[in-house]
């Protein structure tokens, strides 16, 4: 038996309609899992991530990344977030094929490697999660890795400054004065210089800890100089002899989902107006709750250092204008496709390659949205000894929504960093064991 | 390439396939034996090749050195060296247990050198005598406080400075090992390994 011209062409249409997976967008098949998380049941939404065994796509080992860095599975959380990252090396460089794909199906076509403020985070949650297994030097690594890919890009607005201050901290923690004092006037740097794209302003706790390390490390002329800048004239270096650091990182709440949103755009090839899906940030970021930690007596609440909302809404505005354009140029290849189907296939071709076409034609919602929605931290010095932290989640009302109760250990020149996921307040019965929560860092050399 | 006008209708649909047939291209690994010398460069990140050439050279160095001889000069024995910790201070997770291990191997078989086991690998070998106390026959059981101390103590650091533009990377590695008396914190040897490597990545890709 010989099929006809056309009927080949229904079958191929048909197997490749089949092999799009009903074309459901990345923000619907995501759903479920994104559900469990704002029930505060990041263990459901592991399951869910967890199912189809392993891959090497990207946004997927991203977001098993971070669950299961919430269900405190941190050398797990590195082994897939190494594997997003060998992948997005491999992905370097413009595909002629997927480029071609994108086309004639959607811009899912196009493999995911993320965006470049999502790259520098999968190194600083590397980091993260290496901090909590007590590998700092491998902390280090991750940190540097960041830089490396940072100076790649040139001189962008991309630069992300909360990757400058947590290479601080690393550096920091391991007794490298001068390293970490490079980072933090860094990272100050880079909050002003990209402010435009994350809306803050440099964190005041940022400042003291530049000032600090300049008068640690003997910089005169330039602790004087950041001093004036920063109006602290009567900035004075604490007395930390003898006491050791906490250091509380909220990673708080989700970015935003993607969703995409039809537009009529007019298109001069086709004299008239067509519909296309483009992606967009359909609400307002969220309000973001408040973190009030308290131990010993002393009481401060988290500043944001990360403002990941932003970066996603930035990173997408960036993006649109080629997205829309690739937009155009696939619905007018799909029109012309449905007319030639119809030509030589007559009433039925056409409306199947309608068909086809339509369910084809799906904006690219992709993104890592497991992502928190702001990172904030705070650093207070204590003496050494067991202490009892205290942090308090505070909601839009005022009231107190959720609390986290954990001792920590603070011994002498060293830091204890405490890395938290707050999504929604947890029902009981995932309430971690506290003893987890605080993780102290290896040795430090004092100074 | 000429294309019929019959063909151009077809030709978006085809592509569509290729492209997913591509996308689901999940075909068996290719697997070929190599020789263990040889180079093989995949990513521009640091390799067997790398360790193996930091592991000839460091050889080479302190087997050449008159530390060696003096030590048996002195003491008339040869010396006990106890593996210390190997900091990685570049960007990139590396093992340095690969060089480490056959530079112990060399000189373990060069018969100038004693290696007494490194903390990590004691606490096995103590709870195994410690085994040995309580189920052992007694001639076959080994005693405690029986370990030999070490004379020197390996240590070292591993750095990189890397320079980056767009698609290129400067790469420089420098590997510092230092052998240290316990007694008396003097560096007998310090050895290095400097390797430096491009690397290009493309900007188009299939």
């Amino acid at each position: 038996m010989f099929l006809n011209h056309a009927q080949k062409m229904l079958l191929v249409a048909a197997a490749s309609l089949l092999l799009m997976q009903g074309c459901a967008t990345s923000a619907e098949k995501s759903l479920g899992m994104r559900q469990s998380l704002m029930q505060g049941r990041p263990d459901l939404a592991l399951t869910t991530v967890e199912q189809n065994g392993e891959t090497s796509d990207v946004m997927t080992n991203m977001n098993r990344g971070l669950l299961r860095r919430m269900n405190r599975d941190y050398a797990g959380s590195n082994e897939v977030l190494e594997a997003a990252k060998k992948e997005i090396e491999a992905l370097y460089g413009v595909s002629v094929t997927e480029q071609a794909g994108a086309v004639i199906a959607n811009d899912e076509a196009i493999s995911f490697k993320g965006d470049r403020y999502e790259q520098v985070l999968v190194h600083a949650y590397m980091a993260l999660n290496y901090i909590s297994l007590g590998q700092i030097d491998a902390a280090r690594v991750e940190m540097l890795q960041a830089d490396v890919k940072m100076m790649e890009w040139g001189e962008t607005p991309e630069e992300d400054p909360f990757a400058r201050y947590l290479t601080g901290i690393v550096f920091e923690a391991l007794g490298e004065a001068d390293d970490a004092r490079v980072a933090y006037s860094k990272a100050v740097d880079v909050y002003k210089k990209t402010k435009s794209r994350h809306g803050l302003n440099i964190p005041s706790q940022l400042k003291s800890d530049l000032l600090f390390s300049l008068s640690k490390t003997g910089m005169n002329d330039e602790l004087q100089r950041y001093k004036k800048e920063f109006g602290m004239n009567g900035y004075k270096a604490p007395a930390t002899k003898g006491m050791g650091e906490l250091i509380v990182l909220m990673h708080n709440g989700l970015a935003p989902q993607r969703d995409q949103t039809g537009i009529q755009i007019f298109s001069p090839e086709l004299a008239g107006n067509i519909r296309i899906a483009i992606p967009t940030y359909p609400n307002p970021p969220a309000y973001v709750n408040q973190i009030r930690l308290q131990v010993s007596g002393q009481q401060k609440v988290l500043e944001p250092v990360e403002n990941i909302d932003g970066l996603a809404r930035a990173a997408l505005e960036g993006d649109i204008a080629g997205i829309s354009a690739r937009a155009l140029a696939r619905a007018v290849v799909k029109k012309k496709m449905e007319k030639e189907a119809g030509d030589r296939g007559g009433g039925l071709m056409q409306l199947a390659m309608l068909v086809v076409n339509t369910a084809s034609e799906i904006a690219d919602t992709r993104c890592w949205n497991t992502l928190p929605q702001e990172i904030q931290l705070g650093r207070v010095y204590l003496p050494e000894g067991t202490h009892q932290v205290k942090m308090d989640v505070i909601g839009q009302t005022g009231a107190v929504v959720d609390t986290y109760e954990m001792p920590v250990v603070i011994k002498a020149n060293r830091k204890t960093i405490i890395s938290e996921h707050w999504v929604a307040p947890r029902p009981l019965i995932t309430a971690p064991a506290e003893s987890e929560n605080a993780t102290t860092t290896a040795a430090n050399d004092t100074h | 390439m000429k294309v019929s006008k019959k063909m151009m209708g077809v030709l978006p649909v085809a592509a569509l396939g290729a492209v997913m047939v591509f996308g689901l291209a999940a075909c068996n690994p290719k697997v070929s034996r190599v020789d263990s010398a040889a180079v093989t460069d995949l990513s521009g990140n640091w390799n067997d090749t790398d360790s193996r050439l930091v592991a000839d050279e460091m050889i080479q160095d302190v087997l050449a050195r008159p530390w060696l001889s003096r030590f048996n000069k002195d003491h008339g024995k040869v010396p006990t060296v106890i593996v210390g910790t190997v900091r990685n201070l570049s960007h990139e997770h590396i093992n340095t247990r690969t060089f480490i291990s056959d530079l112990e191997k060399s000189l373990i078989n060069s018969g100038d050198v004693e290696f007494v086991a490194s903390a990590g690998e004691r606490e096995e070998i103590r709870s195994e005598r410690k085994d040995q106390d309580l189920h052992a026959k007694e001639d076959t059981r080994k005693a405690m406080g029986q370990e030999a101390g070490a004379d020197f103590m390996l240590q070292g650091t591993i750095n990189t400075i890397i320079d980056a533009v767009k698609g290129e990377q400067a790469r420089f590695y420098q590997v510092d090992l230092q052998l240290i008396d316990l007694e008396s914190n003097r560096k007998v040897w310090v050895g290095q390994k400097k390797i430096k490597k491009t690397v290009e990545k493309s900007g188009l890709r299939f």
